[in-house]
């Protein structure tokens, strides 16, 4: 399927071109089908004009640009709702959510468990390139918000699926975007068979060994990394290498749900469970599913890599100290007790 | 046979004392533990029940945490109501949302918002939604408080509702009070009312107390908002002569409530003896009903608040 909206110019500050693409996409053929799809946020029709000139072009009607006032406009989105709009609140920034958080945790996450009729929502934002209020993960926070679904595709059919399944789905539904997946280089996912909705709480193996011993459970950008730091393991590739440690890689997808049952699966192949967060480890999604890890098989070896809890430095140098170094993850995956 | 006018005057007066005679019944409820620390609009019951008898059935309403009269001046049916007050099965929203988080769509009593100031940006998103996406001529009234006029929602939602046109009637009932504490702690200016010209957004003052003072005023605003398609504040100075909720502490003295009760709206109605009898049996059988409806079960809707752990 080609993409129809393509966007008017390219801009180094983001990497996940093809995702953005594919988000876009899915938001058009979602206002092509329903009418009361609207995209509602701060610059929206901006961002429309440059990002998908097509939505632009065709639904222009149903971009509505608000004002710097995150959490007042998605008590409006919320207000909107209430009589069948289906509005897609762009947030801009992950940090800006914090500017949201009452609307999403107290109006929009609570209104669906007391009225009859659920109102579809979706809260759109995107992690951007560091520092200390731009750049931060607070998806973990909302995933343990009752009402809220709670999505980090890592490829652009994931992020297509995921917008489409949220738009169609009643509920609140918050998609992220990471900036920094880079998927135009060598290790980029370029399947582009969009067009089929993905499910929530649904976990998709990416790479499954001949003897798994280690199941690496990860999401948004870590899937990238550790998926191209696999490939370049000589073990992965010769099932006759000395090191008969193989790891089968999931993505998680959606962290609220979480397919415990999909997890439960992987625990059965593999003893030893190792979890990589682009996330804070600390009170993150790692320790939920390491908790219930240990409740579906008891004795299984959990292990989690992540950032520290640290405020993000403006300083692009000393992001690399962040996330899981290639040697943290290979040693991870091949040294265990 | 009264006139129209007539017939009309009693529908209000008598709204207002089935608010009253309700609120009542539930405050020894709460007192005897029956009920949880509940928020009544005694002393207050004119605005809901003035400017509600000014709108179209099909106009809707958004109102803040002091929910009962609002609910009855939309005519939310009684013996649900306070089923809903009660936390019973029988609940309008099933007893999952109690007095602060009720809605009926069915008369479009749209929903209510524990929060101070989160009425006033939803109220703007669906009068935005009424306007552009169901295209129609009905209208929003929000009701809140003079102290959410120091909350940072009501002026992101007073400017939302300016800037994009929609067609938002904000009701502010001014009791002076926030919980426990006076203006002097909240409100830099005279009136509320002064508050709307930062935004473009016409404002007046009326007696919140004199029924027929808030019809007259709250049928010129919804004129205003109806034809005009944009937001006007209407400040309905009034007295609130209860706690701010119950299980709660009230410091002002026996002489300033009585001072206040001079100016109570029910002071004005006057309803035959017989009447007043219907009415409370009305509200008797609802109340006996709610008390002998079952509790809640346990909601199973998709991310409830109660979900339970395992998914």
């Amino acid at each position: 399927m080609q993409l129809l909206t393509t966007p008017k110019s390219r801009t180094p500050f983001y990497r996940n071109h093809l995702l953005r693409d594919a988000i876009s996409q899915a938001i058009y053929d979602a206002m092509a089908s329903d009418d009361s799809v609207h995209m509602f946020g701060e610059g929206a029709s901006v961002k429309a004009h440059y990002d998908a000139p097509q939505i632009e072009r065709d639904f222009g009607s149903r971009v509505h640009t608000l004002p710097i006032s995150e959490d007042g406009n998605t008590n409006f989105c919320v207000g909107a709702s209430l009589v069948g709009v289906k509005p897609i609140v762009d947030v801009i920034s992950s940090d800006f959510m914090y500017r949201a958080m009452d609307s999403i945790a107290n109006t929009a996450a609570k209104l669906g468990a007391l009225r009859e009729q659920q109102s579809t929502i979706v809260i759109r934002a995107e992690f951007l390139t560091g520092g200390p209020t731009t750049g931060q993960h607070p998806e973990a926070l909302f995933a343990a918000i009752p009402g809220l679904r709670v999505a980090v595709p890592s490829t652009p059919r994931d992020a297509y699926g995921l917008m489409r399944t949220a738009l169609e789905t009643p509920g609140v539904s918050l998609i992220f975007e990471d900036r920094m997946i880079d998927d135009e280089g060598p290790w980029a996912e370029t399947d582009l068979r969009l067009g089929e909705p993905v499910p929530f709480g649904v976990i998709r193996c990416r790479q499954q060994a001949m003897h798994g011993h280690v199941a690496i459970l990860t999401y948004g950008i870590m899937r990238q990394r550790v998926e191209r730091i696999l490939k370049s393991q000589p073990w992965v590739q010769d099932p006759h290498d000395e090191n008969n440690l193989r790891a089968d890689l999931y993505d998680l997808r959606s962290i609220y749900p979480i397919e415990w049952k999909g997890i439960n699966l992987a625990l059965r192949r593999a003893a030893r469970l190792l979890i990589v967060e682009p996330d804070i480890v600390y009170g993150g999604v790692g320790a939920e599913i390491a908790a219930q890890a240990h409740d579906m098989r008891p004795g299984v070896q959990v292990k989690r890599l992540g950032a520290p809890r640290a405020v993000i430095p403006a300083s692009p140098e000393l992001h690399r100290h962040l996330l899981p170094s290639d040697e943290e993850v290979i040693s991870a995956i091949t040294k265990w007790d | 046979m009264p006139s129209r006018n007539g017939t009309e005057a009693a529908a209000v007066n008598e709204r207002m004392y089935l608010v009253r005679v309700l609120e009542d019944r539930l405050q020894a409820l709460c007192l005897d533990g029956l009920a949880g620390d509940l928020h009544f609009s005694k002393g207050q019951e004119a605005i809901p029940v003035g400017v509600c008898s000014m709108l179209r059935p099909s106009d809707y309403v958004v109102t803040h945490h002091r929910t009962i009269a609002h609910a009855i001046a939309k005519g939310v049916p009684l013996k649900p109501l306070v089923a809903e007050i009660l936390g019973k099965a029988t609940g309008i929203n099933g007893g999952a949302a109690g007095e602060m988080h009720m809605s009926y769509p069915a008369t479009r009593f749209m929903f209510s918002f524990q929060l101070v100031g989160t009425c006033v940006p939803v109220a703007a998103g669906l009068a935005w939604a009424v306007q552009y996406h169901l295209r129609t001529d009905d209208i929003v009234v929000v009701f809140h408080g003079d102290a959410a006029t120091a909350n940072g929602q009501w002026h992101e939602g007073v400017n939302l509702a300016a800037v994009n046109k929609c067609p938002l009637l904000l009701v502010c009932e001014n009791n002076h009070l926030a919980g426990n504490v006076g203006p002097e702690h909240y409100q830099p200016v005279p009136h509320v009312a002064d508050r709307a010209a930062g935004y473009g957004v016409s404002a007046s003052t009326v007696d919140g107390n004199d029924i027929a003072a808030v019809q007259a005023a709250a049928a010129h605003a919804i004129a205003h908002v109806r034809e005009r398609r944009e937001p006007y504040l209407l400040e309905c100075e009034t007295t609130r002569l209860g706690r701010h909720k119950q299980g709660m502490g009230d410091l002002r003295t026996k002489e300033d409530i009585e001072r206040l009760a001079l100016r109570d709206p029910l002071r004005r109605v006057s309803l035959a003896p017989e009447r007043r009898r219907e009415l409370e049996a009305e509200i008797d059988q609802a109340l006996e009903a709610a008390l002998k409806a079952p509790p809640p079960e346990m909601p199973t809707r998709l991310d409830s608040p109660l979900r339970q752990k395992g998914d």
